[in-house]
């Protein structure tokens, strides 16, 4: 009986020691705690791929943030819950979430913290295609940048180029997309470089180049397939697909098709997956 | 008739009765006066009452407490308007303990059970009652109201265990299943324990070692620098021959210039290799970044925040 136990002891010994090794957080007030936690719970859903739950604790976190008056913690959670929730598609959330940071002006915000949402809220009203409101945002944040060392001068020229390839000026969105290109820097810029890369294709594909496109958006696709993102992959594939036929190359653009279609299903990605069946069913 | 009493048998009878009656009557009030002593009787007492819509279990000469200490005693209960006045008979010496704002309950001295008695809670002003004042009075909680008042705060805490039961219940298969995980895992840790002293042992094995190595390379140093201490004096009488030659090396000098402009030339590879060197060892970085270990060391500083990427602009259907 007691051999029997012998173990079962170890073992909460075993426990009761790692317990303690495990130095202990000050998290302050139980308010800041549940902030704390609320937001750990929200990036860790995040990253586990639930943004519904995701977006549920970046409310709960705004809400705490916003009754303790943590100007930092009211702007990153208001940020994030934007991003989340354009991810869940919802657009009207994503904008008012920003309103916490942008239609705040007494909130002593940092100046980081106002180019992310003027940034957020650039690239949301370029996701709705409102070239005019993403034009405004991002001139705005362009303004803060200039005046600070800000890391997101190529996030910028991206969003930037974005908007010069939709409203029909190619030329001047390759150019923007070359400058994003050259200065995104280190690792965390890679995702950027990624984007400058397409982007580039892009507008050599719309400026009626579709060879010189091939170049920028292989470049592209092995960057994406480094990072991992499969919307970035699809994306390339999609735009290599377009050049490919766009350069007369029927072989090229179907392979890139139908390698299009894999990633596409693998993500349970229906709608694009329906639409690059149609194209090769041509 | 009358018949002579014998002499001497009744002699000074009527002080011996006296003497009697006076030995009764000094016991019968030493009696008194010990009973007197032991009621209080001969103790100041000070008036208190209260009033008490129902005075069951209150009984005349019921034992007044203060923290726990009897100070006095239930002296009368009297049929009053609104209830029933109960006064209490407090030693007058105690009475200054018992602050304005007290007030009397009916409790028993072991919780539920035990001798009935009326506890006063002291008040938290600092005057003391007056001689006669009326005071509150909490009634005690019958046997029902308790176990009512149990049943209250015991049923939610008994729900939540019945909740937790089921969830076990649900879970039965998976929790054995973690319990003979975790039973097997403690019975490798001897072989665990076993391992961590092995590498102990080697450990302290190389750190000898080193400490050994180092001895040499100490001692090593040392002579020389004794060299260098002895080298220094004849270092500094060739100097002044040293000067004489300069001009003779300023015109080797020149030579020279041309041989390191042409070692240059042929270092050019080695360069180009080195900067190869440099551009793998990135590589090599940049992939133990992003080994699981490692991962978590080098991740940029992103104070919480998800990536604020341009690609998110390239307008629906793109969804994650």
């Amino acid at each position: 009986m007691r051999r029997g136990f012998a173990p079962w002891l170890a073992a909460a010994a075993l426990a009761l020691a790692t317990g303690c090794s495990t130095p202990a957080v000050n998290r302050g007030s139980p308010a800041q705690a549940r902030l704390g936690d609320a937001e750990g719970r929200a990036a860790a859903l995040a990253r586990s791929g639930d943004y519904a739950g995701a977006a549920r604790y970046y409310g709960e976190a705004l809400r705490i943030a916003t009754s303790l008056e943590n100007a930092e913690a009211i702007a990153a959670n208001a940020i994030n819950l934007s991003i989340v929730n354009q991810w869940l598609g919802r657009d009207a959330q994503a904008r008012a979430a920003l309103a916490a940071v942008l239609d705040a002006p007494r909130v002593n915000f940092s100046e980081r913290r106002k180019i992310q949402a003027e940034l957020r809220r650039a690239i949301l009203e370029l996701a709705g295609g409102n070239l005019g409101a993403a034009a405004v945002w991002a001139g705005e944040a362009e303004r803060r940048c200039a005046q600070t060392s800000c890391e997101y001068d190529s996030t910028l020229l991206n969003v930037r180029a974005q908007i010069e390839l939709e409203s029909g000026r190619p030329a001047e969105a390759a150019r923007l997309a070359q400058a994003a290109l050259e200065r995104s820097r280190g690792e965390a810029g890679r995702a950027e470089a990624a984007n400058a890369l397409r982007i580039l294709g892009r507008s050599r594909i719309a400026a009626g180049e579709p060879n010189a496109a091939l170049e920028p958006l292989r470049a592209a696709l092995d960057i994406d397939r480094e990072l991992g993102d499969p919307r970035k992959i699809l994306a390339d594939l999609a735009e290599l697909a377009r050049a490919s036929a766009a350069a007369g190359d029927a072989d090229g653009a179907h392979r890139y098709q139908e390698r299009s279609v894999a990633v596409s299903r693998a993500m349970s990605d229906a709608k694009s997956g329906a639409e690059m069946e149609v194209l090769l069913r041509r | 008739m009358s018949k002579a009493l014998p002499p001497g048998r009744f002699s000074r009878l009527v002080l011996k009765v006296n003497v009697f009656l006076l030995i009764a009557l000094v016991l019968v009030g030493g009696f008194m006066g010990l009973v007197a002593y032991k009621q209080g009787w001969l103790v100041h007492q000070s008036p208190l009452h209260f009033v008490t819509p129902n005075a069951l279990g209150i009984n005349k000469g019921m034992p007044v407490k203060l923290h726990g200490f009897t100070i006095g005693q239930v002296s009368e209960l009297k049929l009053a308007s609104g209830g029933v006045d109960v006064q209490l008979s407090i030693v007058s010496e105690y009475l200054e303990r018992i602050p304005q704002g007290s007030y009397a309950r009916h409790a028993r001295e072991s919780g539920v059970i035990g001798t009935a008695v009326i506890d006063i809670v002291p008040g938290k002003s600092t005057l003391a009652l007056a001689e006669g004042a009326l005071i509150n009075f909490e009634p005690a909680r019958g046997v029902s109201e308790i176990i009512d008042d149990f049943r209250r705060q015991a049923v939610p805490a008994f729900n939540e265990i019945k909740q937790a039961m089921s969830q076990v219940a649900r879970s039965g298969d998976d929790i054995t299943k973690i319990l003979a995980a975790l039973r097997q895992e403690v019975e490798q840790l001897p072989a665990t324990h076993r391992a961590v002293r092995e590498l102990v042992q080697q450990t302290t094995k190389a750190t000898v070692e080193l400490n050994r190595q180092a001895g040499a390379t100490l001692g090593a140093t040392e002579r020389a620098a004794a060299t260098v201490e002895q080298a220094v004096p004849a270092l500094s009488g060739k100097i002044a021959t040293s000067l004489e030659s300069i001009d003779a090396a300023a015109t080797q000098l020149k030579k020279t210039g041309e041989e390191a402009q042409a070692t240059l030339k042929s270092a050019r590879p080695l360069l180009d290799q080195g900067e190869t060197a440099a551009r793998e060892a990135g590589d090599v970085l940049t992939a133990a970044k992003r080994v699981w270990p490692l991962s978590d060391s080098f991740k940029d500083s992103t104070d919480g925040m998800l990536p604020i990427d341009s690609f998110e602009a390239q307008g629906k259907g793109r969804g994650r």
